[in-house]
């Protein structure tokens, strides 16, 4: 029993995700989808956040699911994380499907089944289940970016995402195998062992472990592995695009942080003469750099949120590179960013979504040129979340940086550091692009004038943000708390 | 009896002709034919590999697992394929060209 209740998030996402693909089969009316899969995903972070209070230590029995499923507090934080995101997601579909007439109540299911996936990759303590779990959540994913059938764009982005992504889980598994031959273990905590008498130098490990970081590099999306990430962002509908920005991303980074921390959380590999934090480094620069020097030159603002999401993998590459000194500030401070990004990039897609309507989209800058002045309501929201995800006070995306930056100084990385701070000037410049056309431009004579969109369920989608992105802004110690709670150890 | 090294030597060779393939062939079946191929590079090392550790069969059942799970991904991998013929009456990947920065 007590073991039911530890899984009891799972089972209340399971259940729900069943229940609305019968409502689907069944049901006439199908306005209802988006409330019953926001009720669905609430109801499972709050379980979540119940058992955080409870206490996992206060039940036993966990171990009998172990090392398949590990629940931690690492997983209960980002089990909360990723169904506020896809909770964000959803909402967001809730008004942007009817608008587009994309109607159909499988998008719902597909989302909680890929977040069902993405709660089992954070809870995974075996490279089976972690595979199970990437695979789950990546089918959902790119069945929901090729969920405008019609659209060649759409089609076109998802057969890229769907490749790639496939070549990536190859190299991934390949990586996985020859590990499993070098160590004799697929679980991690088994591995580690492995790796700490003795086996860390052999050769078949260390392709592994190149192969490893290559694939997770694709799934986070960082520099060289980018490049599927703008057309699948911009062909997807907008809802799938931030489900992928924030809940596939997240699901990346919680497979990323379990696997080298706890896998290759020996002192040899996490050491900067033979380990991965030095190639970590290397892409994190590369990734800051590359995606904020192209994000200037986007004119799709959806392909500016892309780049903008490719640059924060380069930001929480950076926390990834400090737990080798300070696992668990710089781990907690990667967990933050998280958090802070997901609000501040699911807000942002909500507003634009809510700035335009069907035909009228807003798509490129141009699109919103002068809606600050002819639409205020829904502008501000936009330049709100603009600001936040620069890292402008008092919003999360400025302690969300912070912390990062904080952890990697006392960590000693100080060139790092510098790169990325200097990266972060660089990003504001296209945010603050957007503001200026929203406020400072106004359409060319003869271009289409955007319409706003009318839809409670963006508006709670683009409220739920805002709320979040200020609390988190003005107090974040409490979070940070939780935060650190949550922060794997090595090893 | 054929010597473990052997198989992981095949395995290594098919994970390489896949990632070729995938990388030089245009045509989109032929690139979900390249992945199936370093997917079954994949099982092959897992097996032999067990083969090689016979005190549990760890490798057998993650093949299995793999197997499962590739059948699914071709099937939503298909479809999309399926959906782009549909659009452009084409399977080749380099006239999916409307996305550029």
């Amino acid at each position: 029993m007590p073991l039911a209740l530890a899984l009891s998030p799972f089972l209340v996402l399971g259940f729900g995700a069943l229940l609305i693909m019968l409502a689907e089969a069944f049901g006439s009316r199908r306005g209802g989808m988006a409330l019953g899969s926001t009720i669905v995903l609430f109801a499972t972070g709050l379980t979540a956040a119940g058992l955080w209070m409870y206490g996992l230590e206060n039940l036993k029995g966990l171990e009998a699911v172990a090392p398949w499923l590990l629940l931690d507090r690492f997983t209960l934080f980002f089990q909360m994380l990723l169904c506020l995101g896809s909770a964000l997601a959803a909402l967001t579909a809730g008004g942007y499907l009817p608008e587009h007439e994309l109607d159909r109540g499988e998008f719902y299911a597909l989302l909680l089944f890929a977040t069902f996936g993405a709660m089992m990759v954070s809870a995974s303590g075996d490279l089976l289940t972690l595979f199970l779990g990437l695979e789950t959540m990546s089918l959902g994913a790119y069945a929901m970016t090729a969920f405008r059938k019609a659209s060649p764009r759409a089609t076109e982005g998802a057969l890229k995402y769907f490749l790639l992504g496939s070549f990536a889980a190859a190299i991934l598994l390949y990586g996985f195998a020859l590990l499993y031959g070098a160590t004799g273990h697929t679980d991690l905590a088994g591995i580690s062992k492995v790796l700490r008498a003795g086996a860390v130098k052999d050769p078949m490990v260390v392709t592994s472990l190149v192969l490893i970081l290559v694939g997770l590099v694709f799934k986070v999306s960082a520099v060289p592995f980018h490049a599927w990430t703008p057309d699948a962002y911009e062909g997807a509908p907008t809802p799938a695009t931030t489900y992928m920005a924030v809940v596939v991303k997240a699901g990346a980074f919680a497979m990323m942080l379990r696997i080298l921390l706890t896998a290759f959380g020996d002192a040899q590999s996490m050491s900067w003469s033979a380990g991965w934090p030095p190639v970590l480094a290397g892409i994190a620069v590369l990734t800051m750099t590359v995606a904020n020097l192209v994000a200037g030159r986007q004119e799709s603002v959806k392909r500016m949120l892309a780049y903008s999401s490719i640059a924060h993998a380069g930001y929480l590459l950076v926390g990834v590179v400090a737990t080798m000194r300070a696992p668990q500030q710089a781990g907690a401070s990667v967990l933050f960013y998280l958090l802070g990004y997901t609000v501040s990039t699911a807000g942002a897609f909500a507003a634009l979504v809510l700035c335009g309507s069907r035909g009228r989209e807003t798509v490129s800058y141009e699109d919103l040129a002068g809606i600050g002045r002819r639409h205020p309501a829904v502008a501000l929201p936009l330049a709100f979340f603009a600001l936040s995800l620069a890292g402008i006070p008092p919003t999360v995306g400025f302690f969300a940086k912070w912390f990062v930056f904080r952890a990697a100084v006392e960590s000693g990385f100080y060139v790092l550091t510098i790169v990325a701070f200097l990266n972060s000037v660089l990003g504001a410049y296209y945010y603050i692009r957007v503001l200026v056309y929203m406020y400072m431009r106004e359409p060319a004579v003869g271009a289409p004038v955007a319409v706003p969109m009318r839809s409670g369920y963006v508006v709670a989608a683009v409220i739920l943000s805002a709320v979040m992105v200020i609390v988190l802004g003005v107090a974040p110690s409490d979070t940070l708390d939780v935060a650190v709670a949550a922060a794997l150890s090595p090893g | 009896m054929v010597p473990f090294e052997h198989y992981i030597l095949l395995s290594a060779v098919l994970f390489t002709v896949g990632s070729v393939g995938f990388l030089v062939r245009r045509n989109v079946l032929m690139t979900l034919l390249s992945i199936e191929v370093m997917l079954n590079a994949v099982n092959l090392a897992l097996v032999a590999f067990n083969r090689a550790r016979p005190e549990n069969h760890t490798g057998q059942m993650f093949a299995f697992f793999l197997i499962a799970a590739e059948a699914a991904e071709v099937a939503v991998g298909l479809a999309i394929v399926l959906s782009l013929y549909r659009l452009k009456r084409t399977v080749r990947s380099d006239e999916a060209d409307l996305l550029k920065n």
